[in-house]
């Protein structure tokens, strides 16, 4: 029973990592537009990321190897270095737009100026990391995140046509440029490439041996169900409520206004806090992340549970990118359109961060029994293939649709 | 036989992580020193200085501007191929890093180091 706990509640936390400002974003606005036809891509960049941590996960706790510290050995130096160069600008930009997020979050909540949330926001956010040990950092943000689930309540609410609702999980990809463009945006929203690198670190924060691959398991099936759960409500939701109206949801808030509409003020300060610690922990995630992968790829210590004195060039290096995002936050660019952006380069990054862990997690010399079997090798390599295809349709859509606008 | 010993040489040692005998990450394998015919393992060299030789022939120049020797003062350490104890998921050391010069930038005794609010 006691292990049955445990394992629930580290699926919870790694729960936390999974709905970020992109899903929110990008979610609501596919349901504003086209109703339930994009839960197909969601359930697609789902089962992707499930995919993709599996495999992360397990070589983590197998060889004790995060996604950086494969990437120089099956790429080299060069390619590794323009990897590591691509995710570092995606993560400095998802950080800001997470740090925008929790802003735009406290904004609504407590009714001050914005630029002063900003700076509130990072300063907690230290604060947090300072103070608390990994584990419970991740457990802080992921049991808050379980607010959100109030959004699943609200389709139960709302009742929608059932039929209606699952015709939108066939896949269909017969529409516009803009159409197309939500397809990439929701299966990137999905599958951020820095969800993965921090769960695969964090599994050696953690102390990951081979004991936690049935952890690792329950976390990727049983966990990104969940996450996938999540993800599809908001869709349902805003398919629900704004779709018939015609509202184009611009702004975060807009992403509670399911739950008020269903509950009332309770509805939306369940939403509204939900959001903030999915939204809080995402930006703890990408800027960790961002700071694993430079100390991954360079040999320097890292982690959360050297601490900084043993780890002074990590713990650095993650305050340099906090304060980057800040600044760019500050610079008056809208968070919504910071996470466009964030979201659709990071599906472009994807393939050379993938590709390596996909070559380790299927080599018996590293791997030994816990290689990729059957069903991980066909899923891997088909991933693979559907990642390509959207990295090259990304940017030309971006541009085509003039960033989503239309 | 010659042909494998190569292979594992680029394939296991080149770009690995170095841990020291506390299992402290102190640096990857940049580059590997060879010696003798046949050719032998004589030492791993790790350092900021060998990351322009690492790169495309078209980047070196630009890259060795950057962040060459000649500007930054970044240098190369050498590890004698005696101090590696063992190879498996990373490179362990018998010794310190410190003792190899390894790992300075993570060293409480450095300038920089010393200077952050934590220290």
């Amino acid at each position: 029973m006691k292990s049955i706990l445990k394992i629930a509640l580290g699926i919870i936390a790694a729960l936390g990592g999974f709905l970020d400002i992109g899903d929110l974003v990008f979610n609501t606005q596919a349901g504003a537009l086209y109703r339930y036809d994009l839960l197909w891509a969601v359930v697609l960049g789902t089962i992707g990321i499930a995919v993709y941590a599996e495999m992360c996960g397990r070589v983590a706790a197998v060889t004790g190897r995060p996604v950086f510290d494969t990437i120089r050995m099956r790429l080299g130096f060069g390619t590794g270095l323009a990897a590591l160069i691509a995710s570092t600008f995606v993560n400095l930009l998802t950080v800001a737009a997470e740090l925008g997020g929790l802003a735009i979050v406290l904004e609504l909540l407590f009714d001050a100026p914005f630029s002063m949330f900003v700076v509130a926001a990072a300063i907690v956010l230290v604060a947090v990391v300072a103070v608390l040990p990994f584990g419970g950092i991740e457990r802080i943000f992921g049991y808050g995140g379980l607010m959100m689930l109030v959004v699943v309540v609200t389709i139960f609410h709302q009742s929608p046509d059932w039929g209606e609702v699952a015709q939108g999980f066939v896949p269909s990809l017969s529409g516009s440029t803009l159409y197309l463009y939500f397809v990439v945006g929701v299966f990137s929203a999905a599958l951020m490439p820095y969800e993965v690198h921090f769960y695969s670190s964090g599994a050696i924060e953690e102390g990951w041996t081979e004991s936690s691959l049935k952890e690792n398991r329950l976390n990727a099936i049983v966990g990104y169900s969940l996450g996938g759960l999540l993800a599809c409500a908001l869709v349902i939701v805003s398919g629900y409520l704004f779709h018939p109206l015609g509202v184009e949801p611009n702004d975060l808030g807009t992403v509670a206004l399911p739950a008020q509409g269903a509950f009332g003020e309770t509805g939306l300060l369940l939403a509204l806090g939900g959001i903030m610690f999915c939204v809080g922990g995402a930006a703890i995630d990408s800027s960790f992340s961002a700071s694993y992968n430079v100390a991954q790829f360079l040999g320097w210590e890292w982690g959360r549970y050297r601490g900084p004195r043993k780890a002074p060039r990590f713990t650095f290096s993650w305050l340099i990118f906090l304060f980057l995002a800040l600044l760019i936050v500050e610079s008056g660019i809208n968070p919504v359109e910071i996470t466009e952006y964030a979201v659709v380069f990071s599906v472009v990054a994807l393939p050379l961060t993938y590709l390596p862990i996909l070559l380790i997690a299927g080599d018996r010399s590293f791997m030994g029994d816990h290689v990729n079997g059957r069903l991980a090798n066909l899923l891997g390599w088909t991933y693979f293939g559907v990642i390509i295809v959207l990295a090259v349709a990304a940017v030309p859509l971006l541009l085509a649709t003039n960033g989503g606008g239309g | 036989m010659r042909g494998e010993g190569t292979i594992f040489v680029a394939h296991r040692l080149l770009d690995e992580q170095i841990l020291d005998c506390d299992g402290k990450r102190c640096g990857r394998v940049d580059d590997i020193e060879l010696r003798g015919s046949p050719p032998r393992i004589a030492a791993l060299l790790v350092g900021e200085a060998l990351y322009p030789r690492r790169l495309p022939r078209r980047l070196r120049r630009l890259a060795r501007r950057l962040a060459g020797p000649e500007r930054w003062g970044a240098s190369a350490m050498r590890v004698p191929w005696e101090e590696v104890d063992e190879v498996n998921a990373a490179i362990h050391l018998r010794g310190k890093a410190e003792d190899l010069g390894l790992g300075e930038g993570d060293d409480p005794e450095n300038w920089m180091v010393r200077r952050l609010p934590w220290n």
